[in-house]
């Protein structure tokens, strides 16, 4: 190479701005420990009021704190609720290697890191000063299991423009942080027993294995097919919204999906009991992730056009082909 | 026909056939008079069909998958059907070919005797011919009454107001598809379900034309902005529509719980639910027809009156 005349000029320049980058790299780590050092602490729960299982419970609001099984903490707060067939859980309860202290400190963190410039300082979907005036949704009151599937479905932390209708992707955070996110959250919300049935804790199915599937494939069909298609492919919507496909999607997000309605999705709190609720995610998790296909191939299961394509484009073509061989004189 | 044949003897000699094609045969191909090849390629198609089928054979004693059954039974009917068509094609000799044949005229002879018959059997033949007319016009006679029957059929009994009404009556319970009343309590805001009049959730009426969609649309009733004179209808914030299109009768299924429509899924007309399902979107021509919603004492939904209008798609003298 030829030495410039200016390059030891150049090699100053190059110098600071290397210096300046590790300072500003440097401190940014210092801010990042200030906050994981934040002085905020859980609010204290008040004692709720739960009335007792109503008689019918196992027809009545299953999925709800109106539940057969119900864990109470020191404070009288309801840590677990559920029956045989799905267990709810604060996160707090699925976290074993942190206090809730921590994992509450961890989540007000992660969510002044990542939420924070979109759903504003108070949860409440009102961003701080100067970000672009877009509608971003209240938080406040959605419970932990609406939380932790955003999250841990990688919707979000969304990406940079907003979108109509965010779509799944890798996770952004881990399922520890989506926990502690979803912790620091719901105490946010006011306590109150029956708003669990719009907010519910963090479903966990219970022996998945031993679930009904032919139940499961009938209230697919009943409940699911109208909107996501029989073979849960999904579909178009109104106004650039969609069914997403079911293809990939873990057993407890597929429970937190029915609970919470996610989106424009129903929510099938009432509609469907907690047994029904573990076939359906039977069914989901076994058949319409791991498709058959009895003809051999599913082509995307997406419907006729496409098989319509191939029968034409292959089958045809090819008869026609034999055709011609066969009628040609040679 | 003839009685005399040796008398046409010169118009029934057989014309000589070879009867065999030889080698020098100018209609073989090259490679039917040099076949090794071929033959070779033929029998090995025929061997891989004779193997599939045996395949096939397998697969469908020993229970194995559908594919396999297909892919065996298919392969084998390709491969020996490719070797029949070479065979034919390549090994045989090809057209085109002249066959000699005799003078396709009659001798006068036939011609007079043929005519002489035509004559003196003249009457019968046109009597017979009475009859078949006979036969053959009541048969299309009874064909066109026959076709003239769904027309006749659809004249009556008249359909009175069974177009016009359903099985909803004031007091008739909501129940799911399994029977069980309905909850003010049991549905979560968001929740979507399928309801029916008591007693109709397994009648083939009750499930073609009562079938009615209810939605926990708002956590608190009565729904703002709904059409007037409806202001009671929503109790609890709960909304009931019939589920059939005024467009084309399709289940009106999907429901979009944030945009709050109700979406076709036939021709994607959108009814608004929180506006007394007005159509924004798509061919249908009038709202959903909605269903007066009241609660008992206990807390379980039902209809305060009927529908107060046809549901589904129009027809004639649609009130």
């Amino acid at each position: 190479m030829d030495p410039s005349p200016h390059s030891g000029v150049r090699h100053v320049i190059g110098a600071a701005v290397l210096g300046v980058t590790v300072v500003l790299w440097l401190l940014s780590f210092a801010g990042a420990a200030g906050a994981a050092t934040h002085k905020g602490s859980p609010p204290k729960v008040e004692k709720q009021v739960i009335p007792p299982p109503h008689p019918f419970y196992d027809q009545f609001n299953s999925g709800t704190a109106n539940s057969s099984k119900r864990i109470f903490g020191k404070n009288g707060q309801l840590l677990v609720y559920g029956d045989t067939d799905v267990m709810y859980y604060l996160p707090q309860v699925l976290v074993k290697d942190k206090t809730p202290v921590a994992l509450w400190s961890l989540g007000e963190q992660l969510y002044a890191q990542n939420c924070e410039a979109c759903h504003g300082v108070d949860e409440d979907g009102v961003p701080p000063a100067g970000t672009p005036a877009v509608i971003y949704p209240n938080l406040v009151g959605l419970g932990p299991a609406t939380y932790d599937f955003w999250i841990e479905s990688g919707r979000m932390p969304a990406a940079s423009t907003p979108q109509t209708q965010p779509m799944r992707r890798p996770a952004r955070l881990n399922q520890l942080q989506a926990l502690a996110i979803s912790d620091f959250l719901n105490t946010k919300s006011p306590q109150c027993p029956f708003c669990y049935a719009a907010s519910p804790l963090i479903p966990n199915v219970q022996d998945l294995a031993t679930a009904n599937l032919s139940d499961g494939a009938a209230l697919f069909a009943l409940n699911c097919a109208a909107c996501h298609t029989i073979t849960g492919d999904g579909d178009a919507l109104a106004y650039s919204t969609f069914a997403p496909s079911l293809r990939d999607v873990p057993a407890t997000q597929v429970a937190e999906a029915l609970r919470t309605g996610p989106g424009d999705m129903p929510v099938f709190t009432g509609n469907l009991t907690d047994a029904q609720l573990r076939d359906v995610v039977a069914y989901v998790t076994e058949k319409i992730e791991h498709p058959q296909n009895p003809g051999g191939l599913g082509l995307g299961g997406i419907g006729p056009v496409a098989e319509g394509f191939i029968g034409l484009a292959l089958g045809v073509g090819l008869l026609a082909l034999v055709g011609f061989w066969i009628g040609d004189r040679s | 026909m003839s009685d005399h044949p040796t008398e046409h003897g010169p118009s029934r000699t057989p014309v000589p056939m070879p009867t065999s094609a030889s080698w020098s045969d100018p209609h073989m191909q090259p490679a039917a008079r040099h076949p090794a090849f071929v033959e070779r390629l033929i029998g090995f198609t025929f061997v891989v069909g004779l193997l599939s089928f045996c395949a096939f054979g397998a697969a469908y004693w020993q229970n194995w998958a559908p594919w396999a059954l297909g892919l065996t039974l298919g392969a084998g009917m390709l491969f020996v059907g490719t070797g029949i068509t070479a065979w034919g094609k390549y090994l045989m000799p090809r057209g085109p070919f002249v066959e000699e044949r005799h003078v396709l005229q009659s001798s006068t002879q036939d011609v007079e005797a043929f005519t002489n018959a035509l004559v003196e059997r003249g009457a019968t033949p046109v009597k017979r011919r009475k009859v078949l007319g006979g036969i053959l016009g009541a048969g299309m006679g009874v064909f066109g009454i026959v076709l003239a029957f769904p027309l006749l059929r659809s004249l009556g009994p008249l359909p009175k107001n069974t177009l016009a009404t359903t099985d909803w009556k004031a007091g008739s319970y909501l129940v799911d598809q399994s029977g069980n009343r309905i909850s003010q309590y049991a549905y979560a805001v968001g929740s979507i379900l399928t309801v029916f009049p008591e007693g109709w959730e397994d009648q083939d009426r009750g499930q073609a034309v009562d079938q009615t969609i209810l939605v926990h649309l708002e956590a608190e009733g009565p729904i703002k902005g709904m059409p007037a004179g409806r202001s009671t209808w929503t109790p609890a914030g709960y909304v009931a529509y019939s589920k059939i299109c005024t467009h084309a009768g399709c289940p009106v299924g999907l429901f979009e719980r944030e945009l709050g429509l109700l979406i076709c899924p036939c021709h994607q007309s959108m009814f608004k639910l929180a506006e007394g399902a007005i159509p924004i979107f798509g061919p249908a021509p009038r709202p959903l027809p909605q269903l007066p919603l009241s609660i008992d004492a206990d807390g379980y939904l039902y209809a305060s009156a009927g529908y107060d209008q046809p549901v589904g798609p129009g027809y004639w003298e649609r009130p």
